[in-house]
């Protein structure tokens, strides 16, 4: 049969109808179809050698995890590629086959800092960069030029907080209690010189908690002083990065940390009409903002990296994919399609990119800056038990909230404690 | 097999509803007994299936210190999960707001659903169809559905609630209804009552149909204004369909999960014993310190329910009429 | 009945609005955020600036974003509801026959583990069916949700079929067989035309009650294969994963009510009937 298809067809019509065409089956998060996009694209590349069809994980980044934890934890031998949220590859790291080291030198190429950091456990890389987020800062520039904050020079958040309080408008930050929340307090620990884990590598009941710390304590008089000032506005204790973009948009916005999408979704807005050209006009951007003046800062990175799945049946001809999916012109592709910036930094040179994305030259900069979050198998417990603990934004004070949460996630992670 | 293992000797019956002619006909009582077996035996068979086999797997999980994701660390702990559970507040929190969601939704569907049920019960005939079907709407609503549309509306960017009620003393444009405990229950208690209570009004219409009219009747014959027939006649009649009714839906009310999941997800100390055990089983994947948890949410309803039981059989003999 | 003075009337208006307005509003409210552009969620309107069929094209249309998504849960919670639902009447009719008909020990022991079951926390057996389930292979498939939705259905159908089949006259059967039918002419001529509307109703509660359910449904299944709709609804997204897929949702939320409000307004009668026996003779 096989002989048959081979002389009577031309290949493409044979690996769609045939059923020996192995399939692969690459677990997506969700996105505007960008990677069922890039699945065809490799599928038609590979020439009848795989098919790769798509398969969407929840929205929610821990829902993503539980679910795939679940399903690797089965020896579910359908999981070929998987999209894996970065702070969550080490613990799912023992269920994914080791890269090739032919595939490493490829993948991990020109690739940038945070993104190869994130991508990596133990020291090896364990997936493939395949798309790289970090956090801007979006202002306002009618409301910076108002407060007289220069935006062509770094900035604290000192200096924002001051310049939204001063003209009476909201600061756009994610207070909810979410990842998001975990997000930005890391950027502002790691900022002032920390880590909310000093040794992310240890078993479950010898790891060690750094906020009680210096760091800590500057993370905590932040959250604290955005609190009091009133900057954050009514919203704050549900806002996520959505409706930090809604305040943003709205009257009282000034400025905002948050992820490339809001681009796109600014535009989006204006084609539909509910927001006037002279807002995204308005929008500036910048490097994340700095702890303080004299310590670099530490933009948030997140973004999606791809595994192959252990128990998958055919591991070798995953990779061949993942090399696919993650060729440069395909993130680039990505970038100008769905707006998710890539981890190569050769891809942030094509012209698409820059004429689509203006601010790209400043997301890569920010990518060689952006520091992981902590990379354990912990990472679950010590991300719920900092939310529990700093949340809400309005009860967080530097002289307690970074003693308590070091003792509560401490005794989370050995087992004396619940969630 | 199941009529062998059967005790011999019949009960007295429990609920005559035909006379029974006593007469000592063994071989056909014990075929009767077989055959009520056959044919019941199915669905018992299959609901301890679906329930006691899952629990008694609980409970030996629960002794064991076991994450998913590292199955090579598991080791038997004995009753140390239970330990942990019962030393935390975290757990006890857990508990109070779930008796409170279950005391305060108890209370007000018990009322609401009784002036539905009144609704449904005098209406005229030509209102009693569209009454009855827009009663029912929120039965067969999804609770997720449910938990969405309170969500959104309440929601400070989505919602318009806020803009509609700015003339409420404590209500304005401001107002995060997520960001305050009692705010967030009240919106996640609003919406389970909203999905809950035509259930409830069912149950209460039922008791109704069997307050016999002519006492009513002549109560107002002698001249009791409406308030004093509604208490010396319909409710103590009711009485059975009352404890019902509280019973079902305290159990049920007792379980609350996706209202919570949906509006909050535990966020300002709204976490509910079941979103507890989900968290830990499912979301941390810590199987052994979340059995812990399924087990002791499963006493606790053994507990009510035992309770409620007994109050349920006292009950059931004074609405057969057997005592006044 | 039809002799209301005018303040009657007047009274029965208002509570007849008051009624509808309690009853219908927050549906009301999420078919009129199911019709808003994305980018007019905010505006802290009740009503859309704009109507809009874009999120029902989302989820319906074939180049729709989460229309495979919806599509598919739509499908597995229909077929999944109603194969734990045949599947619990069959056997809830069989048992409840042998409760209101037959003298047999054991009966309080079935009507009390019915109620046992009725009220299980759900929750509490997830893990163990997790585990089970992903052993021997019935993680993410229908026969996975099917088996744990009996728990939900079968006794409340018990409970429901055992009331109804107690107000059954069985004295006809007799009397059909003393006027010489056989006793199956008996039970199809005298009994199964009185007992047909109980099995009708119990089925639609109980489907009711299989189509609600959110705990199995997001815990047990992990791909399209056997996901229903209420757990599908928390993988909906928005045109990026960080922007909120309100509309979406809202859609699918409409798309699903639907049915349920047909069924109701068909069949109201008959779910009173059935839910006001069920409890009270209980």
């Amino acid at each position: 049969m096989l002989v048959a298809c081979a002389l009577a067809l031309p290949l493409a019509a044979c690996s769609s109808s045939g059923s020996d065409v192995p399939v692969l089956t690459w677990y997506t998060n969700p996105d505007n179809g960008g990677q069922a996009e890039i699945a065809k694209t490799c599928t038609a590349a590979a020439e009848g050698r795989y098919r790769i069809v798509t398969s969407g994980l929840p929205t929610q980044a821990a829902a993503q995890r539980e679910q795939l934890a679940r399903r690797l934890a089965a020896h579910d031998s359908s999981l070929d590629i998987i999209s894996l949220d970065p702070p969550f590859i080490p613990e799912l790291a023992t269920f994914l086959a080791p890269v090739p080291e032919d595939v490493a030198a490829v993948v991990s190429k020109d690739v940038t800092k945070s993104a190869l950091q994130g991508a990596s456990w133990e020291g090896a890389l364990v997936t493939a960069p395949f798309w790289a987020n970090t956090q801007l800062l979006w202002y306002r520039k009618s409301v910076a030029e108002a407060a007289g904050l220069d935006m062509t020079q770094p900035v604290t958040w000192d200096q924002v907080i001051e310049a939204a309080a001063s003209q009476d408008k909201l600061l756009g930050v994610q207070g909810i209690k979410a990842e998001s929340l975990t997000v930005w307090v890391n950027a502002l620990v790691a900022s002032a010189g920390g880590a909310i884990v000093e040794n992310p590598e240890a078993p479950q009941d010898e790891i060690t908690i750094g906020l009680d710390s210096d760091a800590g304590r500057a993370a905590a008089t932040i959250l604290q002083s955005i609190s009091q000032t009133g900057v954050g506005g009514p919203g704050l204790p549900t806002e996520d990065e959505n409706a930090s973009l809604t305040v943003f948009q709205g009257d009282s916005g000034s400025f905002m940390v948050n992820w490339p999408f809001v681009w796109a979704a600014t535009q989006a807005s204006v084609e539909d009409g509910t927001i006037d050209q002279s807002v995204l006009d308005d929008m500036g951007w910048a490097l994340y903002p700095a702890v303080s003046a004299d310590r670099p800062v530490a933009p948030p990175y997140g973004g999606i990296n791809l595994g192959v799945g252990k128990y998958s049946k055919h591991v070798d001809l995953a990779y061949e994919a993942v090399e696919c999916i993650v060729a440069p012109e395909n993130q680039a592709q990505y970038f100008v399609s769905n707006g998710n910036p890539p981890a190569s930094s050769v891809a942030f040179d094509d012209p698409a990119v820059l004429e689509e994305f203006p601010m790209a030259p400043v997301i890569r900069d920010s990518l060689e800056l952006a520091v992981p979050r902590p990379q354990t198998r912990y990472y679950n417990e010590v991300s719920s038990g900092l939310q529990e603990t700093w949340h809400p934004i309005s009860s967080v004070n530097p002289d307690t909230t970074p003693q308590y949460s070091t003792e509560f996630i401490t005794a989370v992670l050995q087992g004396k404690r619940l969630l | 097999m199941t009529a062998q293992t059967a005790p011999a000797p019949a009960p007295p019956d429990p609920g005559p509803q035909r006379p029974r002619r006593t007469a000592v006909r063994s071989d056909r009582a014990r075929a009767e007994r077989r055959l009520g077996w056959y044919l019941a035996g199915p669905a018992f068979v299959v609901m301890l299936a679906v329930t006691a086999y899952p629990i008694l797997q609980a409970f030996y999980e629960s002794l064991f210190s076991f994450r998913l994701t590292a199955p090579e660390d598991r080791k038997f702990v004995g009753l140390e999960n239970y330990a942990v559970v019962l030393t935390d507040w975290v757990f006890w929190r857990a508990l109070l707001v779930t008796v409170l969601i279950t005391v305060i939704t108890v209370v007000v569907e018990l009322v609401l659903g009784f002036a539905l049920a009144l609704v449904m019960h005098r209406a005229a005939r030509q209102l009693r169809g569209l009454l009855r079907t827009a009663i029912l709407v929120p039965y067969g609503i999804i609770t997720v559905v449910s938990a969405f549309a309170w969500f959104y509306a309440f929601d400070i960017n989505s919602g318009f609630i806020n803009q509609w009620f700015d003339w409420v003393p404590g209500i304005s444009p401001d107002l995060n209804w997520f960001a305050g405990t009692g705010t967030s229950l009240f919106v996640i208690i609003a919406s389970e009552i909203w999905k809950t209570t035509p259930f409830i009004s069912l149950l209460l219409l039922a008791g109704l149909a069997q307050v016999p009219g002519d006492l009513e009747e002549a109560a107002r014959v002698d001249g009791a204004t409406g308030w004093q027939v509604l208490q010396r006649v319909v409710l103590p009649n009711m009485k059975a369909a009352i404890m019902v009714a509280v019973l079902f839906r305290a159990l049920d009310a007792f379980r609350i999960f996706d209202n919570v999941f949906i509006m909050t997800n535990g966020a300002y100390n709204t976490e509910v014993l079941s979103l507890l055990a989900y968290k830990t089983s499912i979301v941390r994947l810590e199987i052994g310190l979340g059995s812990a948890i399924s087990v002791l949410l499963f006493l606790c309803v053994i507990l009510i329910c035992f309770v409620a039981v007994k109050l349920f059989k006292v009950d059931l003999a004074s609405s057969r009429g057997e005592k006044s | 009945m039809s002799a209301l003075t005018a303040r009657q009337r007047i009274g029965w208006g208002v509570i007849t609005v008051l009624v509808l307005v309690y009853a219908l509003f927050p549906v009301a409210s999420i078919v009129a955020t199911s019709f808003k552009l994305p980018s007019q969620l905010n505006t802290g309107t009740f009503l859309p600036e704009t109507w809009s069929g874009t999120n029902y094209e989302s989820i319906l249309a074939p180049s729709g974003a989460a229309q495979e998504l919806f599509l598919s849960a739509l499908r597995n919670s229909v077929g999944i509801s109603l194969i734990a639902t045949a599947i619990a009447v069959v056997l809830a009719t069989l048992a409840a026959y042998a409760i209101a008909r037959l003298d047999f020990p054991g009966k309080k022991l079935i009507l009390t583990t019915a109620l046992a079951v009725s009220i299980f926390p759900v929750i509490s057996i997830v893990t163990p069916l997790f585990n089970l389930w992903r052993a021997i292979g019935l993680y993410d498939t229908w026969p996975g949700l099917i088996i744990p939705y009996l728990s939900l259905t079968l006794p409340i159908s018990i409970w429901t079929l055992a009331a109804f089949f107690r107000q059954i006259p069985w004295e006809l059967e007799q009397a059909a067989q003393v006027d010489g039918a056989t006793t199956w002419q008996a039970f199809r001529k005298a009994i199964v035309p009185l007992a047909a509307p109980g099995v009708f109703t119990t089925a639609l509660i109980a489907f009711f009650i299989a189509w609600n359910d959110f705990v199995y449904g997001i815990s047990l299944t992990s791909t399209s294969a056997a996901r229903p709709v209420p757990a599908a609804l928390a993988f909906f997204t928005g045109a990026s994963q960080f922007e909120s897929p309100t509309g979406a949702i809202s859609a699918a939320a409409v798309v699903v009510t639907v049915p349920v409000v047909i069924l109701v307004l068909l069949f109201q009668r008959q779910i009173v009937a059935g839910l006001t026996q069920g409890a009270v003779k209980g």
